[in-house]
């Protein structure tokens, strides 16, 4: 029934799919950013704005977290290569 | 489709509890720097392949216990 759809469809459907996904990925890494960096840098409340303390150490936060997360990204592509490339021998 | 989809949101979550278990655990000095340091970089390489270690032995751990109790 669902190939009265034609596999087109399906591609389209699967790369709106995907790029909503990307979507909220992204802003789901923005949110935990901010608040890992406002955790990290912030907690002086003696003011309402940051002080240059604060205000350098988040834009070191957020550099230093952007470049781990690529790191881990890199090393979890290679892992997840390796297990997948497990599960198929397994398989066999 | 729907299967693909949510072993996509698999994969995202994993990665996104990996993001934060080795920032946790090897982002200890926050932050003198923009740059990640040696130590920071190999802990991170470590952290991520020791996740993917525990995640095979609870898989294998847990297949085996769970035939053993049928």
């Amino acid at each position: 029934m669902f190939n009265n759809y034609g596999a087109s469809y399906q591609e389209q459907r699967m790369q709106q799919l995907m790029e909503q996904k990307q979507m909220r990925d992204f802003m789901r890494m923005y949110t935990t950013l901010v608040a890992r960096c406002f955790d990290d840098c912030v907690s002086d409340f003696t003011s309402n704005t940051l002080n240059d303390r604060e205000l350098t150490c988040t834009n070191r936060c957020t550099l230093k977290n952007m470049k781990l997360n690529e790191r881990i990204g890199q090393r979890f592509a290679e892992e997840s290569a390796k297990l997948m490339e497990d599960q198929a021998k397994m398989a066999q | 489709l729907a299967a693909a989809e949510q072993e996509m949101e698999m994969v995202t979550d994993m990665f996104a509890r990996i993001n934060d278990l080795c920032y946790k655990k090897c982002l200890l000095q926050r932050y003198n720097d923009e740059e990640l340091t040696k130590a920071e970089s190999v802990c991170a390489d470590r952290c991520v392949a020791k996740y993917f270690q525990v995640n095979r032995e609870v898989s294998d751990k847990l297949a085996k216990y769970s035939q053993a109790n049928q």
